[in-house]
C-alpha cells in the first residue's frame, strides 16, 4: 500500500475508535443525573437523597413565609404550584429579590423529618422582563 | 461548481478583498454606528422600566449586544483557522489578526457592564455565575491567542500557530459552557433565541434587537478597514499596492 | 511514491513503544527534573494550611478543589520541555519525516510525559489528600478522578507546547494558552470529590471526564502533531 495512503487510514481508524469510544461514554454520562438539582414534586416523592447536599428550587409559597423574632431565621415554603409543598428553614439574610410568589433556588440539606435545611437561598431571577404594569396584571390572577 | 470555487479563490485574494472591504466598510460602520445610537436611544430613554428590576435592566442594550459578539467573534476566529490552515488562504490570517482585539474589547466590555448590572440586582459587582465566569474564561481565551501571536516573530509561523490555537478553542468554547453551567446555574437563560418567540414585549427586545445587529454591523465595518490596513502593510511590496499608494500621493 | 522502503521502517505500534522507552530513558537520567513537579505538588499542599490555617474542617472544605487545582498546576510545570529538547537537537524532525504518522510519535511523547509527571500525581495523591484532611469516603474518587484527568491535562499540554515549541522562553504563554482548556476537567474532577464528600452519587462527573479524557486523546494528538510542523518550518 502507497505510505501515504496507509498514513490516513491508521489515523481514520484511530479516529474512528476514539470517537465511538467517546461517544460510548457519553451515552452512559448522560444517564446519570448530574444536576443535583431537585423539583417539589421529586423531593415529595422520595427522590431526593436525605442528608446529602443538593439544591432545591420552587416557587416560594404565597402566605407560608414565617419570620423569627429575635433571629434571622426564617421558614418558608416552596411548591411546584401543582400540590407538591416542601418546608425550608434557614437562617441568615434573604436576597433582596425574595419574595412570596417567586422562584427560589436553596441549597441545603434534607431531613429525615421531610424539612429542607437551607444553607443558601438564592432568588432565581425572573426570565420574563416585562413593564410594571403587565408586571402588576401578571401577579394579580393568581 | 468550477465558478464557486473560481469565486471563494478570487475572494481569498487580498486585491479582490481590499476592493470589497473599501467599497463595503464605511457602509457597515455608518450602518452600525447609526443603529447603536438609535437603539441605545430607544432603549435608555423610550423603552418602560422593568416591573422588578426597574431602571437598572437597561444596561442590557449594551450588555447583551457585547456578549453576542464576544462568543461570535471568537467562532467566527475559528472558522477563519480553519480556511487558513485547509486552504492555505493568507487572508484568513489577516481577518484573524484584525479581529481578535476587536472580540477581545467586546468580552471585556461584556464583562465590565455585567458588573454594572450585577451591582443592583444581586448586590454584588462580580458573582461567579455561570453566564459570568464563561465570559472570563472567554476573555483568557482571547489573551491567549493574542498573546501567541505577538510572541512569534515569523509572520507565517505566528497566523498558523495562531489558527490552530483558534479552531482548538472553538472546539473547546461548548464543552467549557457546559461545564460552566453545570457548575453554576443561576442567571436569567439567554435573554432572547431567534428560534422561540421573546418573552420580553416588543417595546423592550426591539432596541435590543437594533442594538445586536448595530454592533454586528459596526463589527464588519471595523473588520474590513482593519484587514484592509493590514493588506496595506503586508502586500506593500507588490505592484498593485505601489500603484496605490503613487496613485493616492501624486 | 513506492512502498520500496516499507519493509524497513518500524510499525505504527512500534514507534509507539520505542519511543515512549526512549523518552522515559531520558527522563531516568536526570532524576532532579523528574521529581519537580511532584515535589513543587507537595510543597505547594503544604502551604496551604499554612496561608489558610489548620483548622481540620476548613481543610477538608477545601481540600477537592485545592488538590485539584495544583494538580493542573504541577502538570503545567513539565510541559515546557516535552518538545523542547527534540527540537533543539533535530530528533523532531526525523520523528516528523518518519514514514509513520507524526501523531503516532506525538501520541507517545505525550504518553511518557504522563507516566513520568501525571502518574506519581495520582500515586501521591492518599498523602495529599491526608495533609489536607480530605474525608476517606472520598479518596478513591480522588485518585480515580486524576487517573482520568491528568491524561487530558498532559494531552491538552501538548498542544500549547507544541505551539511554543520554537520560542525560547515560553513557560508564561504557555500557562495563558493552556489554562483556560483546563477548566472544564477542573470542574469536573474537583466536582466529582466534591459531591463525594457532600455524600453525593459522583458517577455523572467520573462518566463525563472518561467522555472528555476519550475526546481528548483521540483528537490533541493531531493537533500537537499540526502545531509541531508549524513550529519546524
Amino acid at each position: 500500500m502507497n505510505p501515504i495512503r496507509r498514513n490516513r487510514l491508521i489515523a481514520v481508524l484511530f479516529l474512528l475508535a476514539g470517537v465511538g469510544v467517546t461517544t460510548a461514554l457519553v451515552l452512559t454520562a448522560l444517564n446519570e443525573n448530574i444536576n443535583l438539582f431537585y423539583p417539589p414534586d421529586a423531593i415529595v416523592a422520595g427522590e431526593a437523597p436525605v442528608g446529602a447536599r443538593i439544591r432545591a428550587g420552587g416557587m416560594v409559597k404565597e402566605g407560608s413565609v414565617e419570620h423569627a423574632d429575635d433571629r434571622l431565621a426564617v421558614r418558608f415554603v416552596i411548591s411546584d404550584l401543582a400540590g407538591a409543598d416542601v418546608p425550608v428553614v434557614y437562617e441568615g439574610m434573604l436576597p433582596d429579590l425574595f419574595r412570596e410568589g417567586q422562584g427560589v433556588l436553596c441549597t441545603g440539606r434534607l431531613g429525615a423529618d421531610g424539612v429542607f435545611v437551607a444553607e443558601e437561598v438564592l432568588a432565581k431571577h425572573d426570565e420574563n422582563y416585562m413593564p410594571p404594569e403587565l408586571g402588576a396584571m401578571h401577579k394579580k390572577p393568581a | 461548481m468550477a465558478s464557486l470555487k473560481e469565486w471563494w479563490h478570487r475572494l481569498g485574494s487580498p486585491r479582490t478583498f481590499y476592493a470589497i472591504a473599501q467599497r463595503a466598510g464605511p457602509w457597515f460602520t455608518g450602518l452600525g454606528v447609526a443603529a447603536i445610537v438609535v437603539a441605545l436611544t430607544w432603549g435608555l430613554a423610550f423603552a418602560p422600566p422593568d416591573y422588578q428590576q426597574g431602571n437598572s435592566f437597561r444596561i442590557m442594550y449594551l450588555h447583551v449586544p457585547t456578549a453576542i459578539l464576544a462568543q461570535s467573534v471568537y467562532m467566527m476566529l475559528g472558522a477563519a483557522g480553519l480556511v487558513l490552515l485547509v486552504w492555505r488562504m493568507k487572508l484568513a490570517d489577516m481577518v484573524i489578526v484584525a479581529a481578535a482585539p476587536f472580540g477581545m474589547s467586546m468580552t471585556a466590555l461584556a464583562l465590565v457592564t455585567g458588573a454594572i448590572w450585577g451591582k443592583p440586582t444581586w448586590g454584588a459587582w462580580w458573582v461567579w455565575d455561570a453566564r459570568t465566569t464563561s465570559m472570563l474564561v472567554q476573555l483568557f481565551l482571547y489573551f491567549g491567542l493574542i498573546a501567541l501571536r505577538q510572541a512569534i516573530p515569523r509572520e507565517e509561523t505566528a497566523g498558523r500557530a495562531c489558527a490552530i490555537l483558534a479552531v482548538v478553542g472553538t472546539v473547546n468554547i461548548p464543552i467549557i459552557k457546559y461545564s460552566v453551567d453545570w457548575w453554576l446555574t443561576l442567571h436569567q437563560p439567554s435573554t432572547f433565541t431567534l428560534t422561540a418567540a421573546p418573552s420580553m414585549p416588543p417595546e423592550m427586545y426591539l432596541p435590543l434587537l437594533v442594538s445586536v445587529l448595530g454592533f454586528y454591523a459596526l463589527f464588519a465595518g471595523l473588520v474590513f478597514a482593519r484587514t484592509s490596513n493590514v493588506i496595506l502593510d503586508r502586500e506593500r511590496s507588490t505592484a498593485w499596492v505601489r500603484a496605490l499608494v503613487r496613485e493616492q500621493t501624486s | 511514491m513506492s512502498s520500496v522502503s516499507l519493509a524497513a521502517t518500524p510499525s505504527a505500534s512500534m514507534l509507539l513503544v520505542g519511543q515512549v522507552r526512549r523518552d522515559l530513558k531520558i527522563a531516568m537520567r536526570s532524576p532532579g527534573d523528574l521529581a519537580n513537579p511532584l515535589m513543587f505538588y507537595a510543597l505547594a499542599v503544604a502551604l496551604f494550611p499554612l496561608g489558610v490555617g489548620p483548622s481540620p474542617e476548613r481543610l477538608a472544605e477545601l481540600a477537592p478543589g485545592v488538590l485539584w487545582v495544583l494538580a493542573l498546576l504541577a502538570t503545567l510545570l513539565g510541559l515546557e520541555t516535552l518538545f523542547r529538547r527534540d527540537f533543539e537537537e533535530g530528533t523532531l524532525e526525523q520523528l516528523a519525516l518518519h514514514a509513520q504518522p507524526l501523531f503516532v510519535g506525538v501520541l507517545a511523547k505525550i504518553g511518557a510525559h504522563w507516566l513520568v509527571t501525571g502518574l506519581p500525581l495520582v500515586l501521591f495523591a492518599p498523602i495529599a489528600a491526608l495533609m489536607l484532611n480530605l474525608p476517606m469516603q472520598a479518596l478513591d474518587t480522588l485518585m480515580i478522578t486524576l487517573l482520568l484527568g491528568t491524561p487530558i491535562l498532559s494531552v491538552l499540554g501538548a498542544v500549547g507546547a507544541a505551539l511554543t515549541v520554537s520560542l525560547r522562553r515560553s513557560s508564561l504563554l504557555l500557562a495563558l494558552i493552556v489554562l483556560p482548556l483546563y477548566v472544564p476537567v477542573l470542574i469536573l474532577g474537583a466536582g466529582a470529590v466534591a459531591a463525594v464528600v457532600d455524600g453525593v452519587d459522583s458517577t455523572a462527573q467520573v462518566a463525563w471526564l472518561a467522555a472528555l479524557c476519550a475526546l481528548a486523546l483521540t483528537l490533541a494528538p493531531f493537533g500537537a502533531a499540526a502545531g509541531l510542523r508549524v513550529g519546524l518550518d
